[in-house]
């Protein structure tokens, strides 16, 4: 046998799907080029068989050449023993000299639950330290303290099914098309079998999401929770509420609804406050009064704001007052964004937790926790959260910081200031995979992690659904696993006993023991049913829905069926809300409001998406959303360059002109790092507010200004070397599959020396050049030949133009010598008598506009026909969306 | 033989490519009713002077040479003298006397004397082994040659590097004297003359630009030895070919009294100052142009027969190509090469590959263009600009040639 087929879970986002890899048996000699492209788990019941653009990518993302392979103190390579000692020396002398708060972890929705419990459990019993904040923090922390707020406990109630078998879906704050495709997918096929269902999306941008919308509120940004007050209101106005329901298991109704009254009082003023039509709040309004099975789905629109927690407790208010929770088909659903942020919060991995679903305000929990693991230096009280916490590591505070596979330098607001806390802070250790990112250039102290396909353990997706991740490939270098790095350390600290496991699968018993311990159902995490777990079980574990108690294997398909919370009296909580604006709003000097968020085909920092070359098809480069008002007002024009600033920072993106925003309002992608672009970190436009109870920051709201920048050309530099300077006014790496691709930003009295000059300077190898100039078209173009091969290319615009380099790309370092025509060609961008595709639609099949464009030409007029001629959209379905948009743009056209 | 009273009488002074073709093309009009003498002063006619040059350089040989069909023409009728020139042409009683003593009569007379090699005048030139390169003897005359000789080729125009390449692939010594600082200089621009340079450099020709020989010494037998450079170097050589441009033979027509400047001015339907005389060729000059490329002599050849037919027909000047002939050696050059204001100069130039692309475009129009390496979309662009298409369209893509912008065209 030369391969096998090994079930494991997604990396990327919360959805967590299941994922089947044909691992070649490296023994055979087959290599690790060969992996076959990654296919959905057809039993996993998050995805049963489809995958999404960047989940079917995995295989392209297995190898890297920038993996980090050995440890490293200050640049220098080092054995694990000499980093594990300096790290463990540091931490020692910080908390004899300081006390243990000087130390801090900083973890990650992507490190495995078990990597997580052994941090968490580091920290909070043995250094005695609750400063253990993760990313995770920018991504649901709103979230967690809504459900904790309302059902004492941070249940998500929901499961998938529900959202396939609700009559009316409400998306807040969610552009589920792009960021969770395979849930959205389900949405879509569901609402096909049964078209009366209601899909309503509020956001206020016009989304991919928006395509399968029955009603589209775009409300000013950051008044979602208003909507729901209405809602509230509107619900005792014509006598849906579940009084039984209310009076039985509830407490606090009055005080809301009196709230809700008070601060939004009338259609008219909720209107006015979202800038919305009140016919369509009315139209929203009459569907939520007659639908009993709705569903609220809420994601980082709802959470990324200083009033996060009161959003989602607006919307946690109107299911209770309906008793829409706990039933098929209803629910206040929020959904991650991380592979394992609900893992992460299991095991009590935030500075505001303590464990298994423990606070350290629980009465009885901390000494509950202490007895189970015989911690000797238990924390009493809450950590610092992220923003906190990186500014107490810039007030000196924090000495020593143990960041563990995130990139807060490009995450977390106000990079500024991270990178401040990150230079003062005495000791920065890094654990990652990758060598560079704009966080490990931070670093003092290097660990090499292993990745997704190398570790082993758990992970748990956005409906509570426990899946394994498993080691498919051993590790490159002397990449370790997280959690075995921790306990070395630990051990070192001299933790012995405490961290002595042989295996992984004994963390995940002792997690599941600790769930258990003490239990008895007062607390919602209980997966007892592992405690005793062996490697063959956990090796052979199926997914399954948390909690699972002894006696109850099959796990929990929805909560609160019983209408039985986890409060003290075990009532569910309304919380009276008043709903509010971001407080940074419009100012002459600041006059743009900056929303961010995800692009379809990339994930985080893309640190792995970064890797596959498909991913970057369908958005090569960051981006800025301009209403086409605001563009004309300040001359910039479609991909053109525009400074944005912000009293924080600033950033230089691409102008992508769209009335998917409303004027006065723009839109960016978050993901885009120095690794890949000289000015697109948007975070360092972005204030560090946060929600004050949970502390998440208001990522997706700051004031900006935009400015067209001007004198400059347009290019593209194509290179078998990665260029050694990069001296442009712009520049983003755009991954491909041959060489290194650059979009630049020349200044605009370059000439045919100067460009010659620079890349002489930044590329090693020196050859003959290809020299294409046309003052009628401003156009400078050059391509560098040596020994007969292609070594880069050069185009130099007057104006911003998409060229498709696919064909230039496949010529770097050419086997074959190239002909004349090709030679010339190469300065044309494509050989004569070729297709030119266009820009990539479908990145499965890699059709492009101008393909479906010409199919569309030839009569073909839905996207299903389209799909039958070119494929597209016939994969993983996440192009349909603007697939649809071609098909009305031409009959438009033709009528 | 035809011999009516009735037919006209058309005598072509002239057997080289003009006067033969138009011979030729006169023998096709099916309708008319000519007697035609064809008079040349070689003793071949009708030869393609324009492949001497691959003659020279042994690419083809003595069959591949002929134009039009003589025999053919002889057997239907064309009386053709050769070995014999005119010496005089009497315009009042139209007739001609031949160097042979022969007279001959004619109705109309079409003159079609051509040119002579220019021979500048360096002291020291008049000698036998210095010669031009017009004729079939001419090749002849190299042919025979002993062999490794040392040859000092005059002129870097295309006549002179033809002749220069034709002469080291037989194994000669060549050294090529021109008067400009790069080869070419009407057709080529500094960058693609550079090209030339070395590839003709590579295949053994030695260079001296921006320069002509001041003197040169003869021996006692009359026949040049050396030829002393500017900077005062003698150099032997035991041949000099003078290729510094062509003269028009107008000694006949001047001393028949018709109207001539630097050669017979016709007008748009060839005719001389003349009723009965037309002029064609690189012997006739229109508008102060002469003719040395093969094109607008073909259309004056259709201009001509027209107007003898009594119809309407006008010749006027379009810009023409030209492609130098050496066998591994691309060009294309048509129009204004050199920009002038108003003019913008679109570059393709992969030095490396030796292939050079210069488009001079004005007001949307192509008005010139310099192809080297490789000149397949030579006649596109040439059809550009006799169609005056509006290329503005295309300028992106122009100088990548037709493939990349005929579909815009569509």
């Amino acid at each position: 046998m030369t391969a096998t087929i090994t079930k494991t879970t997604c990396p990327y986002c919360g959805v967590g799907c299941g994922v089947n890899v044909t691992v070649p048996n490296i023994d055979s000699g087959l290599s690790l080029d060969n992996i076959p492209p990654v296919s959905g788990d057809l039993d996993h019941p998050a995805n049963f068989g489809r995958l999404c653009v960047k989940g079917s990518s995995l295989a392209q993302t297995l190898q890297s050449d920038d993996r980090l392979l050995v440890p490293t103190v200050k640049g220098e390579a080092v054995s694990w023993e000499s980093a594990v000692d300096t790290v463990s020396e540091k931490i020692a002398q910080v908390v004899k000299d300081h006390g243990p708060d000087a130390f801090a972890f900083y973890l990650s929705g992507q490190i495995l639950t078990e990597d997580y419990y052994v941090a968490n459990k580091l920290a909070k019993g043995f250094i005695g330290t609750a400063n253990v904040d993760t990313n995770s923090r920018l991504c649901m922390a709103s979230a967690v303290v809504g459900y904790k707020r309302a059902f004492g406990s941070d249940t998500v109630p929901c499961n998938y099914e529900d959202l396939e078998l609700c009559d009316l879906l409400i998306m807040v704050g969610s552009n589920a098309a792009w960021t969770h495709p395979i849930l959205y997918q389900r949405i879509v096929a569901a609402k096909k079998q049964r078209p009366n269902m209601k899909v309503v999306v509020i956001d206020p941008r016009e989304t991919a999401t928006c395509d399968i919308a029955d009603l589209h509120l775009a409300i000013r940004p950051g008044s979602d929770a208003a909507v729901f007050s209405f809602l509230l209101q509107h619900s005792v106005d014509v006598g849906v509420l579940d009084s039984a329901f209310i009076s039985r298991h509830t407490n606090g109704f009055k005080e809301a609804l009196n709230q809700a009254t008070e601060s939004t009082p009338t259609l008219s003023s909720v209107a006015n406050f979202c800038d919305i039509s009140e016919q369509d709040l009315l139209l929203l309004a009459s569907w939520w009064a007659k639908t009993e099975k709705t569903v609220s789905f809420y994601s980082q629109g709802v959470n990324q704001s200083a009033s996060g927690v009161d959003k989602c407790n607006a919307i946690i208010n109107c299911h209770l007052a309906t008793g829409r929770i706990g039933k098929e088909g209803a629910g206040p659903f929020s959904i991650t964004g991380q592979p394992n942020a609900m893992g992460g919060r299991e095991v009590g991995g935030l500075a505001n937790q303590l464990a298994a679903h423990m606070d350290f305000a629980t009465p009885g929990a901390q000494e509950l926790v202490q007895r189970f693991w015989q911690a000797p230096n238990m924390a009493t009280e809450n950590g610092l959260k992220a923003v906190d916490l990186f500014q107490a590591m810039e007030e000196g505070k924090i000495k020593v910081v143990w960041i563990m596979s995130t990139n807060p330098m490009v995450s977390m607001p106000d990079t500024a200031q991270v990178r401040r806390a990150l230079e003062k802070c005495e000791l920065v250790i890094v654990s990652d995979c990758k060598a560079h990112t704009d966080t490990t250039a931070m670093a003092d102290v290097l660990f090499p992690a292993t990745g997704w396909s190398e570790k082993d353990g758990t992970v748990t997706n956005s409906e509570r659904r426990i899946s394994r991740q498993r080691g498919l490939l051993p590790a490159p270098g002397e990449a370790k696993h997280d959690w075995w790095v921790i306990c070395k350390v630990a051990k070192c600290l001299g933790y012995q006993s405490a961290f002595s496991y042989r295996n992984v699968h004994e963390i995940f018993a002792e997690h599941a023991g600790l769930s258990e311990f003490e239990n008895s159902g007062k607390r919602d995490f209980d997966i007892g049913h592992f405690s005793r777990i062996t490697k063959e079980e956990y090796d052979a574990l199926i997914p399954v829905q948390w909690p699972v108690p002894k006696g109850r294997p099959e796990g929990t398909k929805r909560m609160f069926e019983d209408a039985r919370f986890f409060t003290p009296d075990n009532r569910a909580r309304f919380i009276p809300i008043t709903p509010t604006l971001p407080i940074h709003q419009a100012t002459p000097e600041w006059p743009f409001t900056l929303n961010t968020g995800r692009v379809r085909d990339q994930w985080h920092t893309m640190t792995r998406t970064g890797d596959a070359a498909l991913l970057t098809k369908h958005t090569d480069q960051p981006y800025v959303e301009v209403h086409p008002k605001d563009a004309k007002r300040l001359e910039i024009s479609d991909k053109s360059l525009v400074r944005l600033t912000s009293p924080y920072g600033e950033a230089l993106l691409k102008a992508k002109i769209s009335r998917a925003v409303s004027p006065g309002n723009v839109f960016t992608p978050i993901h885009w790092t120095l690794q890949f672009a000289n000015a697109a970190v948007v975070s360092n436009l972005i204030p560090q507010v946060a929600d004050p109870l949970s502390g998440q920051p208001e990522s997706k709201h700051a004031q900006v200004k935009l400015e067209a920048v001007k004198n400059i050309a347009y290019g593209v530099v194509i290179s078998a070397e990665p260029l050694q300077t990069l001296d442009f006014t712009y520049w983003c790496r755009v991954p491909s599959e041959q060489g290194y691709h650059y979009e630049v930003v020349w200044s605009e009295c370059e000439n045919v020396a100067s460009i010659q000059a620079m890349l002489e300077g930044s590329i090693q190898s020196q050859g003959e050049w290809l020299e294409y100039t046309n003052p009628k078209t401003h156009q400078i173009r050059l391509a560098q030949i040596v020994n007969q091969r292609l070594v880069s290319v050069s185009y130099l615009h007057p104006a911003p133009e998409s060229i498709s380099c696919d064909w230039l790309e496949s010529k770097l370092m050419n086997k074959e010598a190239l002909s004349d025509l090709d030679r010339m060609a190469i300065l044309v961008g494509l050989p004569a008598n070729v297709e030119d595709k266009g820009a990539i639609v479908c990145s499965c099949f890699q059709i492009g506009t101008k393909q479906i464009e010409k199919a569309i030409k030839e009569g073909v007029c839905s996207v299903e026909a389209l799909g039958s001629r070119l494929k597209c959209g016939t994969n993983c379905g996440s192009c349909l969306p603007e697939l649809k948009h071609f098909i009305p743009i031409k009959t438009e056209l033709s009528a | 033989m035809i011999d009516s009273s009735d037919s006209t009488r058309i005598v072509i002074v002239g057997a080289g490519m003009a006067g033969s073709k138009l011979a030729y093309d006169l023998l096709q009009e099916n309708n008319a009713n000519y007697l035609i003498t064809l008079i040349g002063e070689e003793t071949q006619v009708g030869y393609n002077r324009i492949m001497l040059s691959s003659l020279l350089a042994n690419d083809i040989s003595a069959v591949d040479m002929p134009l039009v069909n003589t025999n053919q023409m002889k057997e239907e009728g064309v009386n053709i003298i050769s070995g014999d020139c005119v010496v005089i042409t009497d315009p009042i009683t139209k007739t001609l006397c031949l160097a042979s003593g022969r007279t001959v009569k004619y109705d109309k007379l079409i003159i079609a004397t051509g040119s002579r090699a220019r021979m500048l005048p360096i002291e020291g030139a008049q000698a036998s082994n210095v010669m031009g390169f017009r004729t079939w003897h001419d090749v002849n005359v190299m042919a025979d040659l002993d062999a490794k000789q040392s040859v000092c080729v005059i002129g870097g125009g295309l006549l002179g590097l033809e002749a220069a390449v034709g002469l080291v692939k037989r194994g000669h010594l060549v050294t090529v004297f021109h008067r400009s600082n790069w080869l070419l200089n009407r057709q080529l621009d500094s960058e693609s003359a550079e090209l030339l340079l070395s590839r003709l450099q590579t295949m053994g020709i030695n260079f001296r630009l921006g320069e002509s020989p001041t003197s040169f010494v003869q021996s006692e037998g009359g026949l040049v030895t050396h030829a002393i450079c500017s900077d005062g170097e003698s150099m032997a050589v035991n041949l000099v070919v003078m290729a510094a441009g062509i003269s028009p033979e107008i000694a006949l027509a001047k001393a028949a009294g018709l109207k001539t400047n630097q050669a017979i001015l016709v007008d748009e339907k060839m005719q001389t100052s003349h009723p009965d005389v037309f002029a064609l060729g690189e012997c006739c000059e229109f508008e102060n142009q002469t003719f040395g490329l093969v094109a607008p002599i073909w259309a004056q050849i259709k201009v001509l027969i027209n107007v003898l037919k009594g119809g309407e027909a006008y010749f006027a000047i379009e810009p023409v190509p030209t492609k130098l002939k050496v066998s591994g050696v691309n060009l294309f050059s048509v129009g204004r090469v050199e920009p002038i204001e108003g003019d913008s100069c679109i570059f393709f130039k992969d030095v490396g590959a030796n292939h050079y692309r210069k488009l001079v475009v004005n007001d949307g129009l192509l008005v010139g263009a310099i192809l080297y390496g490789n000149v397949a979309d030579g006649s596109w662009y040439f059809q550009l600009m006799q169609n005056k298409t509006d290329v503005s369209d295309m300028l992106e893509l122009l100088v990548f040639g037709e493939a990349y912008c005929s579909p815009q065209v569509a």
